[in-house]
C-alpha cells in the first residue's frame, strides 16, 4: 500500500487482561496527519491475526487521559508521538 | 455516552477527608508502636489518630486484599472489617499471604482475622464469612470511612462502588491478572466511578493466573492510598487508574473521566448536589 506523503507515528501500548495478545500488535502504527484514534483503531483491529479480536472492554486512553471502552468511547484526532494505551479489563481478588 | 473530564483531576488535598482530630491523644504504647512512620514524609501524629478512628472495609483478603489489610492493620487503622467466603485451598498460598498451611481446607476469614489481630493489638477486627449481598454492602459501607475492593468478579466490585457512593465515601478498587495489576481512587461525584469506567460487565473468569509478587504490590498500594487518604497525607491518586505492566515493567497513570450519563453519578449528584 501506497504511504501517504505525511505521517504521524502513534506508540500502542496493551496491558491488562490477555497482555500476551500485544505481542500481535504493531508497537507503533504510521498513520496520516490528523487520523483519529477511530482510524488508529480500524488499523490495529486489522493487524491481528484472522479471528482474533480486542475485547470490546478494553479502556482507552490517550496521553494519560481516559476516553472510554473500545465499544464505546470518545473519538479525538491524534498527535504525532502520542501513546495509544488500552487495558484489557481485570478483577481478580 | 457523554464524557466529562479536566478539571477534576485537581482536587483539595483534604476536601474528601475531615475528620475531628480533637479525639484521645496516643498512648505512650502506641507512639512506641508507631513510632518509625511519624515524622517528616510519613504520617504525623494527628493523622495516626486519624487512622486510629477509622473504619475500613476490605471486601475479599486474598491476593491484594491481604496484603492490603495487612498493611492498614500493621499501619494502625483502628477498626478493619474482612469480608471473605469459603475455606482456603492449596492453590491460594501462592499469593494469600494471610493464609498458611495451617489454614489450609479451613474458613479464610476468621483466620484471617486472626492474623491480623496478632499483628497489632491496638486494632479491631471483624470478620464477614462470606461475600456481602447488596443491601449488607450498603449498610457495611455506612459504617465504614471507606471501601477497598479486591474481589474476583466484576459484579463484586460494581455492588461495592454503588454502596460506597451510596455512603458518600472513598472507594479504592485493586484488580490483577497474570503479573499485571491496577488501582483506582475514586469518590464519585468528585471522580468517575466504576461504572463510569465498566459501563457494562466485561466477561471475566473467577480463576485465572496470577503471580503472588503482583498481588501483594497492588495490594500494598492501594492500603497506601487509603492510609494518605485517612491520615491526610500526600496527594491520593482521586480519580486516577495506576496501571502497572509487570509484563514489560512499565507503570502508567490515566485519568479517568466520568461519564455524564453514569447512573450512579446521577444518583450520586442527587443525594450530595455536587
Amino acid at each position: 500500500m501506497k504511504q501517504p506523503a505525511s505521517n504521524m507515528k502513534i506508540h500502542i501500548v496493551l496491558t491488562g487482561r490477555g497482555q500476551t495478545r500485544g505481542d500481535q500488535l504493531p508497537g507503533q502504527l504510521e498513520l496520516p496527519e490528523n487520523s483519529s484514534v477511530s482510524d488508529a483503531l480500524t488499523v490495529l483491529r486489522a493487524s491481528l491475526p484472522e479471528g482474533e479480536s480486542l475485547p470490546e472492554s478494553c479502556l482507552l486512553a490517550v496521553a494519560g487521559t481516559h476516553l472510554g471502552t473500545l465499544h464505546q468511547h470518545e473519538d479525538q484526532q491524534l498527535v504525532d508521538g502520542q501513546e495509544l494505551l488500552l487495558i484489557a479489563p481485570m478483577a481478580g481478588g | 455516552m457523554l464524557f466529562e473530564n479536566g478539571d477534576r483531576k485537581t482536587i483539595p488535598r483534604h476536601e474528601f477527608w475531615e475528620r475531628d482530630i480533637n479525639s484521645q491523644p496516643l498512648t505512650s504504647d502506641e507512639l512506641e508502636r508507631y513510632d518509625r512512620q511519624l515524622g517528616p514524609g510519613a504520617l504525623t501524629e494527628a493523622g495516626q489518630r486519624q487512622l486510629r478512628d477509622a473504619t475500613v472495609l476490605v471486601s475479599r483478603v486474598g491476593g491484594m486484599g491481604g496484603p492490603a489489610a495487612l498493611m492498614m492493620a500493621m499501619a494502625g487503622v483502628g477498626h478493619i472489617i474482612i469480608a471473605h467466603g469459603s475455606t482456603m485451598i492449596s492453590a491460594d498460598l501462592n499469593r494469600q499471604v494471610l493464609g498458611s498451611e495451617a489454614v489450609l481446607g479451613k474458613p479464610r476469614a476468621a483466620h484471617f482475622a486472626e492474623y491480623l489481630r496478632s499483628m497489632n493489638r491496638f486494632i479491631e477486627v471483624e470478620a464477614i464469612d462470606h461475600e456481602p449481598d447488596d443491601g449488607e454492602a450498603r449498610e457495611l459501607a455506612r459504617r465504614c470511612d471507606l471501601v477497598l475492593s479486591c474481589p474476583p468478579t466484576f459484579e463484586e466490585r460494581l455492588r461495592l462502588n454503588q454502596a460506597s457512593i451510596d455512603a458518600g465515601i472513598p472507594f479504592i478498587d485493586a484488580a490483577q491478572w497474570g503479573v499485571s495489576g491496577t488501582l483506582m481512587v475514586l469518590k464519585s461525584p468528585r471522580t468517575a466511578c466504576l461504572e463510569c469506567v465498566y459501563p457494562s460487565v466485561p466477561p471475566f473468569e473467577e480463576l485465572f493466573p496470577v503471580v503472588g509478587a503482583i498481588s501483594s504490590t497492588i495490594g500494598s498500594l492501594a492500603a497506601l492510598e487509603a492510609i494518605k487518604i485517612l491520615s491526610g497525607i500526600g496527594e491520593p491518586l482521586w480519580g486516577k487508574m495506576f496501571s502497572y505492566d509487570g509484563y514489560g515493567g512499565i507503570p502508567t497513570v490515566v485519568s479517568l473521566t466520568r461519564n455524564l450519563e453514569c447512573r450512579c453519578c446521577q444518583e450520586a449528584v442527587e443525594t450530595t448536589g455536587e
